[in-house]
């Protein structure tokens, strides 16, 4: 692949990394036909981000001939591929056009910078090639729906501290409001609760199918609210009960920004003063799976036991091990919703996590999907009940 | 100024009697070679030369002229003496480095020769400071005989296309490697680190480059911690001058204004990482 970006679409560009980089450390290049998709998931698979960017956001825009029906991703470490857009004033000041290239022969992706006082600048950076992994979130089917202009849903967040991890949206027909979340526990009484709300009216669009309460994480939503804001750009949001993700988006003619991050299963009730203790606890022990889901095959046995109770199985930010959250889908979907808290869990424990199953059908997660490919969202509910016990 | 009335029998016995009404006129600049603790002062009656050298490697030295100071006397052809320059920098900066304007600290630095300590005068609002900074013998210093005649490549830079550059260099890679040529790319400044390769091109037609004399295609690499302290004395100059010689060492001159406009020159020599071979 080959394009070229000139002036001000080298900002945005570098303005799209920036907030891909609060999501993962890692940034996956797609070139496609519809256009160049950068994407990046974090480490639980709570998170994920994509920005695409049409082939006329670009001076030029050529697919090689390797591309085509091919969907292999360039994978590059955030760490490689930030510092070169890390100064997005000096990006504006001083580049005239940035050249990428993408040379699958040798791994490298060439970043050239061409900047005033004809001043080049090479990078050659080395990729790995990885699966297609794309969440496609079918947002027609949300109950829930606000758009608002990017400087809204800004001014709502900004109240809220930078340290805060996760924020709920609750919506009814009367208002939405959003409030900042904690875990329960004996600190209920040093935070500080902060809570606003906004009519209706105050949207472009507002519908609401379900009354619902969603918390998520804010962090991750922060970097596409700001680049909204430089791009002066309207935000959908699109959700449903709690437990089902939750997509924000932009988009104008050139380019669109979705982020879906994952959402509690059963955040606390309304109101500060009901902390999370009124929720339901039971002890973990390896064998609810097997309590829980009849037919496990004797591998997922032998895998389930090589994880002891409390034991995280990939590490994350928000430490959501995903052994849990899989199961506690599925035990959404059989019965009453109850969860397992550990006296030190985050209230990431009980996120469920947003799953991807790679494009390509051989892949051997068995983690049921939230937000699968658009091809097999048929298929999708079967797999679910089939797949009880996921191979980990 | 309270320290011009000092009696003239004091000053009979200092070889070496230097001031400044702004004591930031020689603190900035020494602060651009401060990588190392300890630096050798050699005066001369053209002035003063500081310099300090890491692993016989490298060497930075500054130039401070005595048209600089407001009174230079020196009572010998030349005056060598070394100090711990961290020491220096803080009793330089002892009423606290208020860079409001007006408010300056002055100096007066004197020296009575081999053995005794180097005493500095500061004041600043009418309060009188007097540091007694112990001195070493000199130690050898490196000639890295870098001469005029030897230079196959020189080019003179604005030191604000290489500010940029210097902040975004790979810091992951061992070396900066630096290519000087005739013909493409004619100033290339290349680094090797975890992520990828970076090339930083200047073309010699380029309005950043004052000056372009490239005889010969020359590729050198020198290690990047030796470079490192460089990018202080960038950061403080306006112009920047790069020669390598036909063995690969690099000399790199800084061209420096200190607050009252004049100029000053810093100078690093750094040799060569290692052979590479010349196109």
């Amino acid at each position: 692949m080959n394009c070229v970006l000139e002036g001000n679409a080298v900002k945005a560009f570098g303005k799209a990394i920036h907030s891909l980089s609060r999501i993962g450390d890692e940034l996956c290049l797609d070139p496609m036909s519809k256009g160049l998709a950068l994407r990046s998931v974090n480490s639980a698979h709570s998170a994920y981000a994509c920005f695409l960017f049409s082939p006329m956001f670009f001076q030029k825009y050529n697919l090689g001939p390797e591309q085509g029906s091919e969907t292999v991703q360039c994978k590059l470490l955030m760490k490689s591929i930030l510092p070169l857009f890390r100064c997005l004033a000096t990006i504006e000041r001083s580049v005239e056009r940035c050249q990428i290239q993408i040379n699958t022969p040798n791994d490298r992706v060439k970043i050239q910078f061409f900047c005033r006082h004809g001043i080049t600048k090479t990078h050659d950076l080395c990729f790995e090639e990885s699966e297609a992994l794309q969440a496609v979130f079918a947002s027609h089917l949300c109950p829930n729906v606000l758009k608002a202009p990017a400087r809204v849903l800004g001014e709502m967040v900004m109240h809220f501290p930078v340290s805060q991890e996760e924020i709920t949206l609750s919506i009814t027909p009367l208002r939405v409001s959003l409030r900042n979340y904690f875990e329960g526990g004996n600190d209920h009484m040093k935070i500080m609760y902060t809570e606003m709300s906004l009519h209706p009216d105050e949207f472009d669009y507002f519908q609401i199918g379900v009354e619902s309460d969603i918390t998520f994480c804010l962090k991750e939503l922060r970097g596409l609210l700001s680049f909204a804001e430089s791009h002066c750009l309207p935000v959908s949001v699109h959700f449903g009960a709690a437990g089902k993700p939750v997509c924000f988006s932009v988009e104008d003619m050139i380019l669109e920004a979705t982020v879906v991050l994952s959402t509690l299963i059963d955040s606390e009730s309304r109101g500060p003063s009901q902390p999370a203790e009124t929720l339901t606890v039971a002890p973990r022990t390896p064998t609810r799976c097997a309590d829980v889901v009849p037919e496990s095959p004797g591998e997922t046995d032998c895998r389930k036991a090589a994880v002891p109770a409390g034991m995280e199985l990939v590490a994350s930010s928000q430490g959501s091990p995903i052994a849990d959250s899989a199961l506690l889908l599925l035990l959404h979907h059989l019965s009453e919703p109850h969860y397992q808290e550990r006296a030190n869990s985050t209230p990431a424990s009980s996120i469920c996590s947003l799953l991807f199953r790679a494009k390509s059908p051989e892949s051997g997660e068995g983690l049921p999907v939230l937000a699968c490919c658009s091809d097999e969202e048929e298929a999708e509910e079967e797999d679910v009940m089939m797949m009880r016990s996921p191979t980990l | 100024m309270p320290l011009s009335t000092q009696s003239q029998g004091d000053a009979e016995q200092y070889v070496l009697v230097a001031s400044l009404d702004n004591a930031r006129n020689l603190s900035n600049i020494l602060k651009a070679i401060t990588f190392k603790d300890h630096a050798i002062f050699s005066a001369t009656p053209n002035g003063l030369k500081v310099t300090v050298e890491d692993s016989k490697c490298l060497q930075a030295n500054a130039f401070i002229q005595s048209e600089i100071f407001q009174e230079y006397t020196i009572k010998e052809d030349s005056v060598g003496f070394q100090v711990n320059l961290t020491v220096l920098l803080d009793c330089l900066n002892i009423f606290g480095g208020s860079t409001a304007p007006g408010v300056s600290t002055a100096l007066r630095m004197c020296y009575k020769g081999y053995g005794y300590p180097l005493t500095l005068f500061l004041e600043e609002g009418g309060v009188v400071t007097v540091c007694k900074i112990n001195t070493q013998e000199p130690e050898e210093l490196v000639d890295f005989e870098f001469c005029s005649t030897n230079v196959t490549n020189k080019v003179i830079l604005q030191s604000e296309s290489l500010k940029e550059a210097f902040s975004e260099l790979d810091m992951t890679s061992e070396v900066l490697q630096i290519t000087m040529s005739p013909s493409q790319p004619y100033f290339r400044l290349s680094t090797f680190g975890n992520s990828g390769n970076a090339h930083y091109d200047y073309p010699k037609d380029s309005d950043m480059m004052e000056l372009f004399k490239c005889t010969k295609t020359q590729t050198n690499r020198y290690k990047m911690s030796l470079l490192k302290p460089s990018t202080k004395a960038l950061a403080l100059s306006c112009k920047v001058s790069v020669r390598t010689d036909s063995r690969g060492f690099l000399s790199l001159q800084y061209l420096v204004r200190n607050d009252d406009g004049q100029i000053c020159f810093v100078e690093y020599y750094c040799c060569p990482d290692e052979e590479v071979a010349e196109d």
